[in-house]
């Protein structure tokens, strides 16, 4: 690995010269003998902003453990606009990993640190240093202003960007949604929270797979959700953007009736909401979700489907890096059925990597995202 | 699944969960089950897949209990899941729909007990009355296992839009012959529809299969060169540096032309060859293989002994071990004519592929392991560069299969410097290293698509009959000959001399992957 931070400083320009050599470097070195030999792969740009030096510090071992099973080149920028100096500061690595045959396989990492002024050609920098005809996707972590001037000039080259409403807002991501909807060229969106929800999503939807029961998703009758948090928290990203996609796909509107919050069925019918809390272990992320409990009635058919996260379970198991969910469908006259599954890797870099791997366009996203929005952005809060 | 009733499943971006079901697997004693099918199903658990009501029954002629089954299961599991170590969350939910019936194929009693289990683990489970049969058992008891779930009233109606399901799966060979494809398809056609029947050809399962209708039908470059006017020839190499591992007695009455050809190799034939479906629905992608086999030439036996070369391996060294001939191996005859190797020259009589052979080949003992199509494009028609052959090396496209699975694309290029020296590179692109290496298995894909009725990725009743129609012919052939013993070619090599001589004879030779 080569490092070089530049003082005093020297034009952006011969920082990027220097980085482009350097990754020629990495290639051009043989292996020293017994050495294995190694092999470039990328597939995509991933560029990851953060607002500060430390944050993008702390989410260096995630891009680095996201580009061992999505090799790319990595871009990894730190925004110090209020810094002293008008700089560019850089440095650049190969990471690499070995295959199941033995073969090592290397991206690339450049980190770039921009300081005072240097920060609005950062776009320029960044596209600079992009691998052309590759995908570029921008991880954003933080609030997107879509007028920040950085931010555009770095999402001009962007077909994809990625946010975490949980650490941000579902505002910042309502806002970018709505900015790529005017124009077709604008990159997609997508959201780590909404990503993480994919497994409850799938839980949920199997309470009405039965053909006996799908018919009880029109006639939901009480929503319960629980997230880790004290009481008196507001609800989280996960918990709104999961009542957002309920009620986007079974076409609830909203209904304050003095002052709580309800939601109306297509069929005229009430859905009761509860929000609640469980006790949040230090491990778990807060306002992470931990449950959520649906119940519909018709024609004297009676439903509850429940799914309960068992928080923390996943740290103590063979498999460390997920909790366990319990999914539970009772309907009246039946045996009750239950599963236990395991909650989609919440580690960060895997949770990134599942995001990768979707599809760029899920209109059910900016659906949801706008129904959420609405609702609960002005501080609902849970019991 | 349910994605039109079902409103929670509009949109859902990971929707690929089975419907609620039971499989059972019959002959769930075998390799089989322990090696590939528990371990895929228990794949499918861990990666969410699984539906909330499932369960499996492992049936086979000895008495265990179920948590000995259990118990064996686990073992396999442990062994050979592409997941390790077993996740014990996941674990517990799996084994508790694990359970065993006890019985022989040919009693009665074996069915009416595997009917009153399946009821109670539709009501403990919810497994909604759904079954998967799967047939890990020689052909020869399908008869008897399918006649036994009739007349237990197992095998729920297929015309039915709703209600319970029933689908049965079974692995190739699916017959030995023409005649008896025929008969195999009757005899389950007579209890299940067509749209019931799931026939597994793994192959079909690997994700660099499935790619190749990607990779041909998602970009744009190759459908106008995907033609007589820019092919010169296609290769098909199916290689392997085992023998018969045992098999012997399997292998005399199979052969390679049967294990391999009739059935991995001609789908992979198809796929390369076929015109693109109208879409991916399992109809329409298996009504276009249909055609590309109906389009064969026919090898009419005087065509054989030009235009199909066997091979029988003999002692030799593979990855410098010395191996023993085939006919020192255990179950062998010491005079078998069975092929080990088996090299063919297939045209394809239509529009686009008129006048461009498809050279097929498949053996064991060979020198790699190497499964790989290779579509060879013509020469350039004018050389205005010096090269040391006197001409330009064609442009190659490979795709392969197995192992290092990806695609490669061989092209000229100059070396730097004064003089224009000319060099082939190759643009090669690998799977495992782009997309990491921890793949579905062809089970999981294949069990989770008989889970949820897609039958793309499953052979067709006619599209097995209409590879052994074009095999038969070739067998005929040799049968008329008198079965005269095959030539023998040393562990460790290619093949024997006459599959090179066959190329030779059209001024082409075969790759060396």
């Amino acid at each position: 690995m080569s490092t070089a931070s530049l003082s005093p400083p020297a034009p952006a320009s011969g920082v990027l010269s220097r980085i482009e050599r350097e990754l020629l470097e990495i290639w051009s070195t043989p292996a020293s003998p017994g050495e294995p030999p190694k092999a470039r792969v990328c597939t995509m740009n991933l560029v990851v902003v953060a607002g500060e030096r430390e944050i993008a510090s702390l989410y260096t071992p995630v891009v680095d453990d996201v580009t061992r099973s999505i090799p790319a080149r990595a871009i990894i920028v730190a925004l110090d606009p209020d810094a002293h100096d008008n700089a560019l500061e850089a440095d650049t690595t190969a990471v690499c990993a070995r295959g199941e045959s033995g073969e090592v396989v290397c991206s690339e990492r450049v980190r770039l640190v921009a300081l005072g002024g240097v920060c609005d050609r950062v776009g320029s920098a960044v596209e600079a240093l992009c691998v052309p005809e590759l995908p570029t996707t921008v991880v954003w972590l933080g609030r997107v202003h879509v007028d920040d001037p950085v931010f555009l000039s770095v999402a001009a080259n962007a077909q994809r960007i990625v946010l975490d409403t949980d650490y941000t807002s579902l505002t910042s991501l309502l806002h970018l949604a709505r900015w790529a909807r005017e124009d077709p060229t604008r990159p997609h969106l997508a959201d780590l929270a909404w990503t993480r929800l994919s497994t409850w999503q799938e839980l949920c939807a199997r309470f009405f797979d039965d053909a006996s029961t799908t018919g009880l998703a029109n006639a939901v009758t009480r929503v319960a959700v629980r997230q880790a948090s004290d009481p008196g928290t507001r609800l989280g990203s996960e918990g709104a953007l999961l009542l957002g996609w309920l009620a986007t796909r079974l076409g609830w509107k909203t209904s304050r009736i003095g002052g709580a919050l309800r939601f109306k069925r297509p069929d005229g019918g009430t859905v009761g909401l509860h929000l609640g809390t469980v006790k949040r272990p230090a491990e778990v992320a807060p306002t992470a979700l931990a449950g959520v409990t649906i119940e519909a009635e018709r024609d004297g058919v009676r439903l509850k489907g429940t799914i309960e996260r068992e928080l923390g379970s996943g740290l103590a198991a063979a498999t460390p890096d997920a909790d366990v969910l319990v999914w539970r469908l009772e309907v009246e006259g039946k045996q009750a059925l239950e599963q236990r599954v395991r909650l989609s890797a919440n580690k960060g870099a895997k949770v990134l990597e599942r995001t990768l791997h979707r599809p760029t366009e899920d209109p059910a996203l900016t659906e949801s995202v706008a129904f959420a929005e609405e609702v609960f952005e002005d501080g609902v809060v849970c019991s | 699944m349910n994605a039109t009733t079902n409103p929670l499943r509009r949109g859902l971006v990971d929707d690929r969960t089975g419907d609620a079901c039971t499989v059972v697997i019959f002959g769930a004693s075998g390799d089989l089950t322990r090696r590939k099918l528990m371990p895929a199903l228990y794949n499918l658990a861990v990666s969410r897949a699984l539906p909330g009501g499932f369960a499996v029954v492992g049936q086979a002629r000895r008495d265990k209990t179920h948590e000995q089954f259990r118990a064996e299961m686990r073992e396999g599991i442990s062994k050979h899941s592409r997941r390790k170590p077993i996740d014990e969350a996941v674990w517990s939910d799996f084994e508790r729909g694990i359970s065993y019936v006890a019985g022989t194929f040919e009693d009665p009693a074996t069915y009416t007990r595997l009917r009153d289990h399946l009821a109670e683990i539709d009501r403990e489970r919810g497994t909604r009355g759904n079954r998967l049969f799967y047939f890990a058992v020689s052909p020869a008891e399908f008869g008897t296992i399918v006649g036994g779930l009739k007349s237990a009233d197992l095998v729920a109606d297929a015309g039915a839009r709703t209600g319970p399901w029933s689908r049965v799966v079974f692995e190739k060979p699916f017959g030995h012959d023409l005649e008896s494809a025929r008969e195999l398809n009757d005899t389950i056609a007579r209890v299940f529809h067509e749209s019931q029947v799931f026939r597994i050809d793994h192959y079909l399962g690997k994700e660099t299969v499935q790619n190749l209708l990607v990779f041909r039908f998602a970009n744009s470059l190759w459908e106008p060169i995907w033609n007589r006017e820019h092919v010169d020839h296609v290769q098909i190499t199916v290689a392997e540096e085992i023998g018969v591992e045992g098999r012997g007695k399997f292998y005399e009455q199979t052969g390679v032309t049967k294990d391999i050809v009739e059935n991995h190799l001609m789908q992979l034939l198809c796929l390369t060859a076929m015109e693109p479906p109208i879409s991916l629905a399992a109809d329409a992608v298996r009504d276009e293989k249909v055609k590309v086999l109906r389009s064969l030439r026919p090898m009419e036996r005087s065509m054989v002994a030009q235009n199909v070369i066997r091979g029988q391996y003999g002692r030799g060294f593979v990855r410098a071990d010395e191996v023993p001939a085939y006919r020192d191996e255990p179950d062998v005859d010491r005079q078998s004519c069975v092929e080990t190797y088996v090299a063919m020259k297939v045209e394809i009589d239509n529009w686009r592929w008129g006048g461009v052979p498809f050279y097929v080949r498949a053996g064991k003992r060979l020198a790699r392991r190497v499964t790989e199509i290779s579509v060879q494009f013509k020469k350039v028609p004018h050389t205005l560069f010096r090269a040391p052959d006197g001409g330009i090396t064609p442009n190659v496209l490979t795709m392969r299969i197995q192992p290092d699975e990806g695609i490669a694309l061989r092209f000229t290029t100059k070396e730097p410097g004064q003089q224009t020296i000319l060099r082939d590179v190759a643009m090669d692109f690998r799977y495992g290293a782009a997309f990491g290496s921890n793949t579905p298995e062809a089970y999981e894909r294949l069990l989770l698509d008989a889970m949820r009725g897609e039958a793309t990725l499953f052979t067709r009743r006619d599209e097995v009959e209409e590879q052994w129609a074009y095999i038969d012919r070739v067998f005929d052939a040799w049968t008329s000959e008198g079965n005269t013993p095959p030539p023998v070619y040393s562990s460790g090599t290619w093949g024997p001399e006459q599959a090179d001589d066959m190329l030779a004879r059209d001024g082409r030779r075969w790759r060396k992957p």
